[in-house]
């Protein structure tokens, strides 16, 4: 069940270039969030900007965790954008947010017991909401495609580094990695996937990019789900403003917020 | 010394229709009821309005359906729902379960769509009162906008009145050159409570892409930004008619709320506020409350239009 609640900033420091690295200590959220949730966020006391914002939620520590520091506390990655984020750059530890989560459906994972064979793909911040997903396979089986459009924007790579040593890079201006979209490269990959066993995929990532990644892996052995980012308002089912047209004849639009934010990508109808 | 305890009476009329407290939470920012439930106790509030319900089911308007601008949001969410036959089924067994007024929402595209909807949510048990959206264009008549003719906003009323029993709210668009012509002919028609003021008709325009930011390109615009606008209405509309008046625009707090009431409303309806932080109705009328109390005051309906009473010429 999500709350309304406030955080307290624990730490909030520049990654690289624009991104941040934002942890808040918040139990309520952090406890019980699961892979693929997200939280609403709004950082200024003031009137403006008026609505929160989502954003996805990089790690979680349990109230039981190890270091004491850490308990309850959730990581988000995010990228200063407009004035929203770009107030979040100048909040201080001890500082308060104001918070709604843990909210959506958060990825399935593979049935078990399987093989676990996982393939995340994420292009820009979208790789962040992909994260928590790692520790869900085993280092051999786990593929990961990290894209963005320049190296400054390719995120989190020490980090999957850590887990697997499959980490794939892509940059538009070929600044990191192969030359090209993370799609590109996914596909020239793509080969290495032939067999009998299912390949479970994850995305996240810009409209553009989902689209061609769903070309990609509409046929066997792949399965994937992604998850979408649209503009929100109330991030939890109110106000029906984050739709994403869908394949269902009776309800094409489904709220982006409550019924995902991740859907089967073969479920989308792309313009 | 403010006194800080005590139960003033906060409870209003709008019409035969009583509410526990004057706080109500508009059509559109609140679902249909469902979502809100993890955050509040929606019993707390004075009514609950759930999105607006159609004979049969709207699929909405494409994305985006949202920018936010100063103070402000931008929607042109297109009036999704899923129609009165799975609102009645569906959504209703549990609103039914509230201890609160359930006010419904509903439009149509013709006279025919409203009179049939009034008639049929006229038998749906649970149900304190109607509330009818006019700004919808007349699907039978070239596409105008019912609100705006008050000839034909005066018959459509006067028949959707004969069809239900309920009380009738209407809600009133801003986007007309008098707001208090049409509350008069609303008034006439025999309704019995008006509401207003829904979205202004706004835009906002990506200079990058050169394209307008919503993809219907015309959207609603609500939030504090429209406050002052509504309540103006709200003042020259209590003062025109006799009829109840329902106080909605940018309301985020008890003080917003408590100038529409000063300004003439006998309740309010709290919306854009109900997306950012979802406590926010409860949190009005603990504020009113307090305000009673700051003011010694044991009831909430002596305040309804009192600005108004100060500027009267003293003899």
């Amino acid at each position: 069940m999500a709350v309304e609640t406030k955080g307290t900033i624990v730490s909030n420091r520049n990654i690289q270039a624009d991104y941040f690295r934002l942890e808040i200590h918040c139990p309520p959220i952090a406890q019980p969030v699961k892979s693929g949730q997200f939280v609403m966020l709004r950082a200024a006391p003031g009137p403006s900007p008026l609505l929160k914002r989502p954003f996805s939620v990089y790690q979680r520590y349990s109230v039981r965790h190890p270091d004491p520091g850490r308990r309850g506390n959730l990581v988000i990655i995010y990228r200063r954008v407009g004035k929203g984020t770009e107030r979040m750059t100048q909040l201080k530890r001890g500082e308060e947010v104001e918070l709604i989560g843990p909210l959506g459906n958060g990825f399935r994972l593979p049935p078990l017991p399987s093989s676990k064979n996982m393939i995340l793909i994420g292009g820009g911040v979208g790789i962040v909401s992909l994260f928590s997903l790692a520790g869900a396979s085993s280092p051999e089986k786990l593929f990961v495609f990290v894209g963005g459009r320049t190296k400054e924007d390719v995120l989190c790579l020490s980090d999957f580094r850590k887990v697997t040593r499959h980490v794939h890079v892509a940059t538009d201006d070929g600044s990191l990695g192969f030359k090209g979209t993370i799609v590109d490269l996914f596909r020239s990959e793509k080969k290495r996937f032939d067999g009998k066993d299912t390949w479970y995929v994850y995305s996240c990532g810009p409209m553009a990019m989902l689209k061609g990644l769903s070309e990609a892996v509409s046929s066997k052995p792949f399965m994937c789900q992604a998850s979408l980012e649209t503009r929100m308002a109330c991030g939890f089912g109110a106000c029906y403003g984050c739709v994403v047209k869908t394949k269902d004849p009776e309800t094409p639009y489904h709220r982006v917020c409550k019924e995902g934010p991740v859907f089967d990508l073969q479920d989308i109808l792309w313009d | 010394m403010v006194k800080t305890t005590g139960n003033p009476d906060v409870s209003t009329s709008l019409g035969r229709m009583k509410l526990k407290n004057p706080v109500m939470v508009a059509s559109g920012t609140f679902g249909f009821g469902e979502d809100h439930r993890d955050f509040l106790d929606l019993n707390q509030l004075g009514a609950i309005i759930p999105k607006g319900v159609s004979l049969r089911p709207v699929p909405g308007n494409p994305p985006p359906r949202l920018f936010e601008t100063e103070g402000g949001i931008l929607n042109s969410i297109g009036l999704q729902n899923p129609g009165l036959d799975v609102f009645v089924n569906e959504k209703m067994p549990f609103l039914r379960t509230l201890d609160t007024c359930v006010i419904v929402n509903f439009f149509g595209n013709s006279d025919k769509d409203y009179i049939e909807l009034a008639e049929r949510l006229n038998e749906v048990p649970g149900i304190s009162g109607l509330e009818m959206n006019v700004s919808c264009p007349n699907m039978s008549r070239g596409g105008i906008v019912f609100c705006t003719d008050p000839r034909m906003t005066y018959e459509l009323v006067r028949d959707v009145k004969k069809a239900t029993a309920l009380p009738l709210v209407v809600k009133l668009s801003p986007n007309v050159t008098d707001i208090t012509a049409m509350a008069k002919s609303v008034e006439d028609a025999g309704a019995d409570a008006v509401s207003l003021v829904n979205t202004f008709r706004a835009m906002a325009i990506n200079i990058h892409s050169r394209k307008p930011e919503l993809a219907n390109v015309f959207g609603g615009l609500s939030g504090p930004a429209i406050k002052p606008i509504a309540l103006r209405m709200v003042w020259e509309v209590s003062q025109a008619i006799k009829i109840p008046v329902i106080g909605i625009g940018g309301i985020t707090k008890a003080e917003d709320a408590l100038e529409f009431v000063l300004a003439g409303a006998s309740a309010v309806q709290v919306g854009t506020a109900n997306l950012v932080r979802p406590t926010t109705g409860m949190e009005v009328v603990r504020g009113i409350r307090k305000y009673l109390l700051r003011y010694h005051m044991d009831r909430f309906q002596t305040l309804i239009g009192l600005s108004k009473k100060t500027l009267l010429p003293q003899i």
